[in-house]
């Protein structure tokens, strides 16, 4: 679980102020009140002043509002408020937030006690260290950071720093830039989230839509809830699914939808799909309902890329289902991952908006509703546990397994998976160069898989257990059974059949 | 015995009532024994939370630390009770 930190806190005020200012009609005259009740005159204080401070938040507003941060907070509350959602990346470095952490990457500190040994100076290959004013320095214009005057010290005074965001991105997609101040290489991120997760500034955000979403459920349009099979145990441990849905009902939402339905369907055509290339000797497939390791593949390791599974992801798989029985209605995706939102963007008239876990928290606060006093009613999961196991790490591995044991039980699987980008990108350059004997390989971005997205509200060892048991109480006991997949499945779910499929990310 | 009630509502929850919940887990098993734990749904003081009520004291804007000085307090009192009962 991303630790319940200062920052997160403000970030979690900001969006249920906003919602709660939209739900009540405000949000256009009240917007500026923001600044005033998250960033009290009290403190604490974190930056220079309570104005810096002010500045920053005016940022993370317009990023909760989708909008740039060129235009000034009524201008983008007034956009938010007619639907507009602005055409800026989904993850971003807010300019101001920034706090231009140092470059140089081994530093001599106060410890340097000018010894006679000089083991440092002795150490560097390059000459870069001499000693000025009675303590060793670095020439930074010889340095090449190889680190060895820091391990050769015997009092440990020379030490490395890294950025978090750079140390945090396993695909070296952020880096310092003019100024120190962070930049994104869109060209090599996929909108995982981990940069956002470890600034210990806050000063990287992912734009919401919960503004636009709120004005779509108070035009009483039918908006449908679709909840990603992590939602279990994201409101609390105790809360009862049931529970959140009757929430949601009582928010404003017409339905509410799980996406593990769409993954029963996934699970059925993508074994279907293994089962036909693994025909051809030295077949190899990936998972594709993770949209950062689709986009880690895209990107980073393309030759791989024909590799990938043709099927679309649960979310679209359950959005068509929707789109087909009420063209009309409108469908938001609710789950704990940030790329989603640039998934989003390939099917526009699939999935019209995404919202995290964290979002949905904050919508349901700001429209005065506690899911903890709500009835729980009968519920059931409409998936079967296939479909549900999705959620954790291994969960789209076993669930593709099930299915070929029923379907296909003569193909032999082999397979990898992985967590974490950096493991993925490894692991599948391993297999491509043969070293590692796999025909399937199962990718998430995220440790834990899905419950330990960037979105969510409950740690994800707890989420993980919890989804088992929910998965194991369902009354569909497989996905091949389940009729509900079947019927998904006959919508055409792969990626070549939808019409958005390689437009780019973001 | 020490009551101590944690909001477990929604606006509580995303504040961080789950950290104060691990924090009294991890407390040494004689300390976990002095207290009486209970969720409640709502304090009405939303947006100030987490919000925990120890011995009928309110204690908004909880955090681990925080919850955990006013636990010690309370049962160093009550030792104190105990001991002077005692003699």
């Amino acid at each position: 679980m991303p630790e319940i930190n200062e920052i997160t806190k403000i970030r979690r005020k900001v969006l249920t102020e906003i919602a709660q200012m939209t739900f009540e009609g405000r949000l256009q005259t009240d917007v500026a009140n923001i600044l005033h009740s998250v960033v009290t005159e009290e403190g604490p204080r974190y930056r220079c002043c309570v104005h810096k401070e002010r500045a920053v938040l005016q940022d993370r507003i317009k990023s909760a509002l989708s909008q740039p941060m060129n235009v000034s907070m009524t201008e983008a509350a007034n956009a938010a408020l007619t639907g507009d959602i602005a055409d800026t990346p989904i993850i971003q470095v807010l300019p101001v937030a920034c706090d231009q952490c140092p470059l140089d990457r081994f530093i001599v500190t106060d410890a340097c006690r000018n010894c006679l040994a000089h083991s440092c100076i002795a150490s560097c290959p390059k000459k870069a260290i001499s000693v000025v004013a009675n303590r060793s320095f670095i020439d930074k214009t010889k340095c090449v950071e190889c680190g060895l005057c820091k391990r050769s010290c015997p009092y440990g005074a020379i030490i490395e720093i890294s950025r978090p965001c750079e140390r945090a991105c396993e695909l070296d997609a952020i880096a310092a830039g003019k100024a120190r101040k962070a930049v994104i290489d869109y060209e090599k991120c996929v909108a995982c989230g981990a940069c956002k997760m470890a600034c210990p500034f806050g000063a990287i955000s992912d734009r919401s839509m919960i503004v636009q979403v709120i004005q779509r459920i108070k035009a009483q349009e039918r908006v449908y809830a679709l909840l990603a099979p992590a939602f279990i145990g994201q409101f609390g441990v105790q809360v009862r699914p049931g529970q959140i849905f009757t929430a949601l009902k009582k928010v404003g939402f017409h339905e509410t939808r799980e996406v593990s339905v769409g993954a029963d369907a996934v699970a059925v055509e993508e074994a279907r799909e293994f089962a036909e290339r693994s025909q051809e000797s030295g077949s190899f497939m990936t998972t594709s309902c993770c949209p950062a390791f689709v986009g880690m593949v895209e990107k980073h390791l393309p030759s791989l890329k024909e590799n990938i599974s043709s099927l679309v992801s649960p979310m679209v798989a359950a959005a068509m289902e929707i789109k087909k029985n009420d063209p009309a209605g409108i469908v938001v995706f609710v789950g704990p991952c940030i790329a989603k939102k640039g998934e989003a963007q390939k099917y526009p008239d699939i999935v019209d908006y995404v919202l995290t876990f964290e979002e949905l928290a904050a919508l349901i606060v700001g429209a005065g509703v506690n899911v903890t006093e709500m009835e729980a009613g009968n519920f059931a999961s409409a998936a079967s546990k296939d479909g549900n196991i999705f959620a954790r790490a291994g969960g789209v591995l076993q669930a593709v397994e099930n299915v070929m044991g029923q379907l296909a039980p003569e193909v032999a699987v082999q397979a990898e998976r992985c967590e974490g980008l950096g493991n993925c990108k490894k692991c599948l350059q391993e297999i491509e160069a043969g070293k590692r004997p796999a025909n399937f390989f199962e990718g998430m971005a995220c440790t834990g898989g899905c419950v330990g997205g960037p979105g969510v509200l409950t740690d994800y060892r707890v989420t993980t257990r919890l989804v088992d048991n929910f998965a194991g109480a369902a009354p569909e006991k497989s996905a091949v059974t389940n009729p509900k997949s079947g019927e998904i499945g006959k919508l055409g779910l792969h990626r070549t059949h939808t019409a958005h499929a390689e437009s780019p990310t973001d | 015995m020490i009551t101590v009630e944690l909001c477990m509502g929604t606006s509580c929850h995303l504040l961080g009532t789950q950290e104060l919940m691990d924090v009294l887990d991890a407390l040494p098993a004689e300390q976990r024994r002095q207290l009486e734990i209970k969720g409640v749904t709502c304090f009405k003081n939303c947006g100030k939370g987490p919000n925990v009520r120890v011995n009928g004291v309110l204690l908004e804007s909880a955090t681990p630390d925080s919850l955990l000085e006013v636990l010690q307090t309370s049962i160093e009192q009550l030792e104190g009770i105990t001991n002077s009962a005692g003699n």
